[in-house]
């Protein structure tokens, strides 16, 4: 279904959402920072950044609580979550970039056990995506099969009008039933033009190429050349909309506290390492070797696609400018 | 309120019924579920493996060292190294733990009957074979000749003193036990030599036998040639693979080597499987 | 505050002098390699590179976007770079501090390194957007107060003429000064919501030259001194024992809080210590080896009324 939605009303839809009690998310500064968090008002929202953080917090957060423990003597007590931990989330603004992670995220959450804590968030919001107009030479969706205005993910998709406004289409049931309940502030598309999208510079990469060099490059001196100078951090992984390792640790005392779960990445020395002092990826090369791996290679062998959606957030973070597309360039010409 | 059902990462509770120091850092823990449903319904494969929790340290990944023929209680077998394996060795008996699981492939024991079976085994890596020990032993007349070559260090470091006994006693089982050189005492009985080298001198059959290989990289990487030296071929031998794990469950993401991920397509891999691997275990 | 532009005409001249030096100590054997900066893919962007053959001098270039200390390439934590003989390595004067900071603790000797010294009109504050134009506005705050524009004791200092500086703020002081006006509380309240930004990425510790532990406080788990989750007591405990961790050792590089995808302001925690350790031991990182810092060492003098 198309509809177009004006500009005023656009802000006063939203304004409605979160009079009626609606928990919105969507890019807000907060400090000097855009970041996806609930918004207050309409004015919150900011249509013309990229978040430093990618949405999928939305859904697995940074870290949350897995359970709690009391004990009492002998016993333990276990609380489990509870419900309202989930609560009925429309999230706005989202980019094309960050929506199509998240049905890569689901097979990962989803495939034999089911993880709630990202399922349950996930059945209970509602994903309306932002088309892009402008983009920097970090971007490159375009490289990676995507587009900015990829609907993938969202389910609802909104593209900037000329002049001001959005045109709607839904994507999903979930979407359909959105511009149902709230059908009075749509109205049917007019023919006004669309505002012209975002042109990420890069080119397509032919990740079929890509992921035949890797089958065969486990050892190559390549990743010593590459990732020599990458220093471990978790930065690159943290802001991507697509990595996904996580650590659980229990936080209190003896007698009682809670087990957590947190993000992880697998560029960090301790993540392989064994109690016994044995590191499977004891050099950093390694480490990035298995994050090109993860993301061209090992989720593509697993559930047919690519572990990136190319919105640079890697690239502009990196604390020593290690340009994953351009990593991608250069395997490319190996392969 | 505790639903398993949703929750994933929630552990069952156990008691810890027995506690039995096999080494001075080596610890078996007898565990019995809580919840009576759970107690019953508990069925793991050997080759299976289970997190299991000290609350205020955290969860540790070991493999099921009982048999599962053996009903109403599990065993785990564990050296105190971490932050986990050290609290957990503070528990005594009454105390409770968590326990998730059973997760992980087993090894195909029906693919086994009326085959022998040699079992090679260094150390701490005793438990993960164990488990398929006691339960082929409970189903002995299924299989053919069964052989076990067990070394550690030294006397001391070995596991399972009593069971060792216990084999050693039977006649429907051959125990070779050996200790590096140098770990032997006056009392020894056994032999006096590496695994792979004592294994090289008793020379089983290959012939309608299968291996199963656990033990330290070191012991593995010396053995493997000494079994294929014998005639077994790469299928005809298993081991289990070890890498740190957190979730066990295919989405923590940090156990792979290459694209297999131990967690859900092992802990159980035939030589052949782990050859083609690359370099990251 | 309308912004001027940083006349960075000279960026040329020492890019060139670079590529002729390194290729003369590469060549004839001075040095076994030499870190310095390339361009990347992307417009204006640079990323560290380890030299070892002449014919790769020619990638070696200087803009204000080599924003990074490599003195971090030189530590044990990095122990991936591959380091036999002499190295060359290119610095600016806050990146030689950290080095001087480190030979006095014993983690590299002097005569192991040929240091390539850059006149620097300073650098870009971020580089989240790399061709972005050196003006008063974007400079670092750092390059504000920087008083050390050409870096003394250097093997090699290209020689060019550094254009005047403008006009420019003094960032660090002047916030710094807002933050000891405040009452105790208020100052409280402001790094709380600075320390609850923090998602553990430890880009701060990965390219500090002083964090060189072979394993951090915070990766040790017996006992566990510092949470680990991302949450209100790890990060707050996390950054105050850098901070103080850090005292009297840091020499200003701040590439900790340009590092920061949170944009946790982490230099002004370390410029404050720097301040007290000033004021109270008249200590301060600069460009002389010292043996001992003022935080590990003793005199009878010294102060003892905080003991009570």
């Amino acid at each position: 279904m198309q509809k177009q939605i004006t500009e005023a009303n656009f802000r006063l839809l939203l304004d409605s959402l979160l009079f009626k009690g609606q928990r919105v998310v969507g890019p807000r500064r907060s400090g000097g920072t855009v970041l996806y968090e609930p918004l207050a008002s309409a004015s919150d929202l900011v249509t013309d950044e990229l978040p430093r953080r990618s949405v999928k917090e939305a859904f697995f957060p940074v870290c949350e609580d897995l359970l709690e423990y009391r004990k009492e003597g002998q016993q333990v007590a276990l609380s489990d979550v509870t419900a309202e931990r989930f609560p009925e989330t429309v999230l706005i603004g989202v980019r094309p970039c960050d929506a199509a992670a998240v049905p890569v995220l689901d097979a990962v959450f989803s495939w034999d056990y089911k993880d709630q804590f990202f399922l349950e968030r996930r059945a209970r919001t509602t994903i309306i995506g932002l088309a892009c107009t402008s983009s920097d030479d970090a971007c490159f969706c375009s490289a990676v099969g995507l587009s900015p205005a990829d609907p993938k993910g969202a389910d609802l998709m909104l593209t900037p009008l000329v002049g001001g406004g959005f045109l709607v289409e839904s994507q999903s049931e979930k979407g359909e039933a959105f511009l149902e309940t709230w059908r009075d502030r749509f109205a049917e598309p007019d023919g006004t033009q669309t505002q012209a999208l975002a042109t990420p510079a890069t080119q397509p990469f032919d990740l079929k190429r890509i992921k035949a060099w890797l089958d065969d490059h486990f050892e190559d001196a390549a990743w010593d050349s590459i990732a020599t100078r990458c220093v471990g951090c978790g930065a690159c992984a943290f802001v991507c909309p697509a990595c996904h390792c996580f650590d659980i640790v229990d936080e209190g005392s003896e007698k009682g506290g809670k087990r957590r779960k947190f993000w992880d990445a697998c560029g960090f020395w301790k993540f392989t390492h064994h109690a016994s002092g044995h590191n499977p990826r004891d050099l950093q090369p390694k480490r990035y070797r298995n994050r090109i791996m993860h993301k061209f290679k090992y989720y593509d062998d697993k559930f047919g696609q690519t572990l990136c959606t190319g919105c640079g957030r890697c690239i502009r973070v990196c604390p020593v400018g290690i340009d994953i597309a351009g990593v991608l360039e250069e395997i490319q010409e190996k392969g | 309120m505790c639903d398993h059902n949703k929750n994933i990462y929630l552990p069952y509770l156990a008691t810890v019924e027995e506690v039995i120091d096999e080494t001075p850092d080596v610890r078996t823990l007898r565990l019995v579920f809580q919840d009576e449903q759970v107690r019953e319904g508990f069925n793991f494969r050997a080759g299976q493996f289970a997190e299991y929790s000290a609350f205020g340290a955290g969860e540790s990944t070991f493999c099921i060292a009982s048999s599962p023929t053996r009903k109403g209680y599990i065993e785990c077998c564990f050296r105190a190294v971490g932050r986990v394996t050290e609290s957990l060795r503070r528990l005594e008996v009454g105390d409770t733990m968590g326990v998730r699981g059973p997760y992980g492939n087993s090894f195909p024991i029906e693919q086994f009957f009326g085959k022998n079976l040699l079992f090679v085994t260094g150390g701490i890596a005793l438990p993960p074979l164990r488990t398929l020990i006691w339960n082929c032993l409970d189903w002995r007349d299924k299989f053919g000749d069964i052989t076990i070559v067990y070394g550690a260090r030294t006397e001391a470091d070995l596991v399972y003193k009593r069971e060792l006994k216990e084999w050693e006693a039977r006649s429907d089982v051959k125990l070779v036990k050996t200790v590096d050189p140098g770990g032997n005492g006056p009392e020894w009985d056994g032999k006096v030599g590496f695994v792979p080298t004592v294994l090289d001198e008793l020379a089983p059959t290959a012939e309608n036998t299968i291996a199963l290989v656990c033990g330290p990289p070191i012991m593995i990487k010396f053995t493997l040639p000494v079994l294929e030296k014998l005639g077994f071929g790469d299928e005809e031998i298993y081991t289990t693979l070890e890498n740190r794990m957190k979730c066990g469950l295919g989405k923590c993401g940090r156990c792979n080597v290459g694209n297999i991920y131990v967690c859900k397509d092992g802990p159980v891999f035939t030589a052949k499987q782990v050859k083609a691997m690359p370099l990251e275990y | 505050m309308q912004s001027d532009t940083v006349d960075t005409s000279c960026h040329a001249a020492i890019a060139e002098a670079v590529r002729t030096e390194a290729r003369r100590i590469l060549s004839d054997g001075t040095v076994t390699a030499v870190i310095g900066y390339a361009a990347s893919r992307r417009k204006g962007s640079t990323q560290p590179i380890v030299i070892t053959s002449v014919d790769d001098a020619d990638k070696l270039i200087f803009s204000a976007a080599c924003v990074n200390n490599l003195a971090v390439y030189l530590t044990k934590a990095k122990k991936d770079v591959p380091r036999s003989g002499r190295i060359g390595v290119v610095v600016k004067s806050c990146d030689l501090k950290a080095l001087v900071g480190l030979m006095g603790e014993a983690q590299l000797k002097r005569e192991d390194l040929y240091l390539i010294g850059i006149p620097c009109t300073g650098v870009l504050g971020s580089v989240l957007q790399p061709a972005a134009l050196l003006t008063t506005a974007s400079i670092a705050s750092k390059c504000c107060e920087c008083t050390d524009r050409l870096p003394p004791g250097c093997d090699f200092v290209p020689s060019v003429q550094l254009p005047q500086q403008p006009r420019l703020e003094q960032r660090y002081t002047d916030e710094i000064a807002r933050l000891e006006a405040m009452s105790p509380a208020e100052r409280w309240e402001y790094w709380k919501e600075q320390f609850s930004k923090c998602i553990k990425c430890y880009a701060c510790r990965q390219v500090c030259p002083f964090c060189f532990c072979e394993q951090c406080l915070c990766d040790r788990n017996r006992p566990q001194m510092v949470e680990q989750t991302p949450r209100p007591a790890g990060n707050t405990a996390w950054h105050l024992v850098r901070a103080m961790h850090l005292a009297g050792r840091c020499a200003g590089c701040a590439e900790c809080e340009r590092v920061c995808p949170m944009d946790i302001p982490l230099n002004l925690l370390n410029r404050k210590m720097a301040r007290e350790l000033k004021e109270l031991f008249n200590s301060e990182a600069g460009f002389e080896v010292r043996d001992k810092g003022p935080l590990n060492s003793y005199q009878d003098d010294d102060d003892q009324s905080f003991i009570r």
